[in-house]
């Protein structure tokens, strides 16, 4: 099937759907203050377009995302090698990280406003604590799973500490470290619409909580169909190809199926 | 042992720096105001009531994504023709989650407890229908051929063949789901401020309550971990384990 033709299949079910959606607003069964048209709703999304409100709130959740990213995978990776090389700690702190993947996300928004009031660090505070704990359970996880061959043959042929954790370790434990870092985009994303709502006043979260108050569902559908599309374009563009190229390259997953 | 030694150390230094560094008290009360948040919470009757409404709304949502969920899923994986079909709209859906639904759900709904049920329950449906539809279109045809071929009608391809080939990717359909919907629930529960425990940690903020703040959170993360023992795993070990897909 060409490229062409599976978009259009792709966006088939799509076109359904928007047509019984019309069908139904236009039809008089649901009130426009409840579900607008639409073609409210795509007017309304060109307005906020053009007077750039869009994009702003688009460049804000997207940069609160990478500035999650960028703080905490490095430390997150670094701590995880560091503490899965030790065999006595490992098994230790194990649990511990764990049971904060158990908290991640929004339950620690009440503690982050208490200690860096409303704004950007409260978010930055809660992503960070999404992110470095998936990424550094899954480090953890992934460098004890490494067999102990694989290190022993570097040994064996004269290979020091930094030749095991830069050739065995940290490659041997990538595709758990990036399974970890999509799991942790997903928690974080999520965390962060969720927080704008509350603690910052940009943002996608932002504008579709806003819009509520104003009953402007038009506005709030499209915040929603904004945030879909835009996690849909960043697992394929960003995260299905870093998996591909960690896991298929170490061959765990055949890429015939 | 040696768990027990690093839950000790934590103490004591979180104990230490709450007693030295010189921030206001409400910055970092000390463990034992936080186990005096707890007996007061507890005697006052608010902290189980809480505990309780939490509890209940995610036991809920879980039963919802078992027993309409799963089912929707199979029955939309079955024809390639329809799985095909819904594939795109449940990975769009699936990636909306559930809170940023909330505030379209408010203006519907308005401020209450049905407002919560479906924002938690929507995050936990669509994940577990798009995995189970996943599940059931990746069992290779050659066990769906083998079965016809022997001449087993309709229902023995489904019952002895998709829907156990399904159930690995319905149990990770369940964990995804439920791992949403717990979060998506203590963000509602703070929005909307129907009792619950991500009220009760939104609400003790406002007051600064933090050893409150610090309670929930602990308990959040407990029941977090209760629901993974008592329902995810046995979940995943009658599936995936069994079929021998991962190996512990």
């Amino acid at each position: 099937m060409s490229g062409l033709a599976r978009g259009l299949r792709g966006a088939a079910p799509f076109a359904v759907l928007v047509v019984a959606w019309a069908l139904l607003t236009h039809g008089g069964f649901v009130s426009g203050l409840f579900l607008p048209p639409p073609g409210d709703v795509l007017r309304v999304g060109w307005e906020l377009a053009r007077d750039g409100s869009l994009w702003i709130n688009i460049a804000a959740s997207l940069g609160r995302v990478l500035l999650g990213v960028v703080v905490s995978v490095p430390l997150a990776v670094a701590l995880g090698v560091m503490v899965g090389l030790n065999r006595r700690l490992a098994p230790v702190v194990e649990p511990i990280v764990g049971f904060f993947n158990a908290l991640s996300g929004i339950a620690w928004l009440p503690l982050a406003i208490t200690w860096f009031g409303l704004g950007w660090a409260s978010v930055t505070f809660i992503m960070f604590n999404t992110i470095f704990f998936l990424v550094f359970f899954n480090t953890l996880v992934g460098v004890r799973t490494v067999p102990r061959v694989f290190e022993h043959a570097v040994r064996t042929m004269g290979g020091g500490r930094r030749h095991v954790i830069l050739g065995v370790l940290i490659p041997g434990a990538l595709p758990s470290i990036v399974t970890g870092l999509r799991m942790a985009i997903g928690f974080g994303w999520r965390a962060l619409i969720a927080a704008e709502m509350i603690a910052t006043s940009t943002g996608l979260g932002f504008l579709i909580f806003n819009a509520a108050n104003f009953h402007q569902s038009d506005t709030i559908l499209v915040g929603i169909i904004t945030i879909g599309l835009l996690w849909l374009a960043t697992d394929r563009l960003v995260l299905q190809p870093l998996e591909r190229r960690t896991i298929e390259r170490s061959g765990l997953v055949s890429s015939a199926r | 042992m040696a768990w027990l030694a690093v839950l000790g150390t934590t103490i004591a230094a979180w104990t230490l720096a709450s007693a030295t560094l010189p921030l206001p008290d409400y910055f970092l009360p000390p463990p034992t105001a936080v186990l005096a948040a707890m007996t007061d919470l507890i005697a006052k009757g608010i902290l189980p009531a809480y505990v309780a409404e939490s509890a209940r709304r995610i036991l809920l949502a879980a039963a919802f994504g078992l027993l309409v969920g799963v089912p929707i899923g199979l029955v939309l994986g079955i024809s390639r023709r329809v799985a095909d079909f819904f594939y795109p709209l449940l990975n769009f859906f699936q990636s909306v989650s559930g809170i940023a639904w909330l505030p379209l759900m408010l203006v519907w709904f308005g401020f209450g407890e049905r407002t919560i049920l479906i924002a938690v329950n929507y995050t936990v449906l669509f994940p577990v229908i798009f995995n189970a539809l996943l599940g059931v279109r990746s069992v290779p045809r050659l066990y769906v051929d083998a079965l016809r071929t022997l001449g087993a009608p309709r229902w023995r391809i489904v019952r002895d063949v998709l829907l156990p080939g399904a159930l690995p990717s319905i149990a990770t359909g369940m964990r995804l789901g439920l791992a949403y919907g717990w979060r998506a629930l203590i963000a509602a529960e703070m929005l909307v401020g129907a009792h619950g425990l991500g009220f009760m940690i939104f609400n003790a903020q406002n007051f600064h309550l933090t050893a409150r703040i610090m309670l929930g959170m602990g308990i959040i993360g407990l029941l977090w971990l209760a629901l993974d023992y008592f329902l995810l795993r046995p979940l995943e070990e009658s599936t995936i384990a069994r079929w021998g897909l991962v190996q512990r």
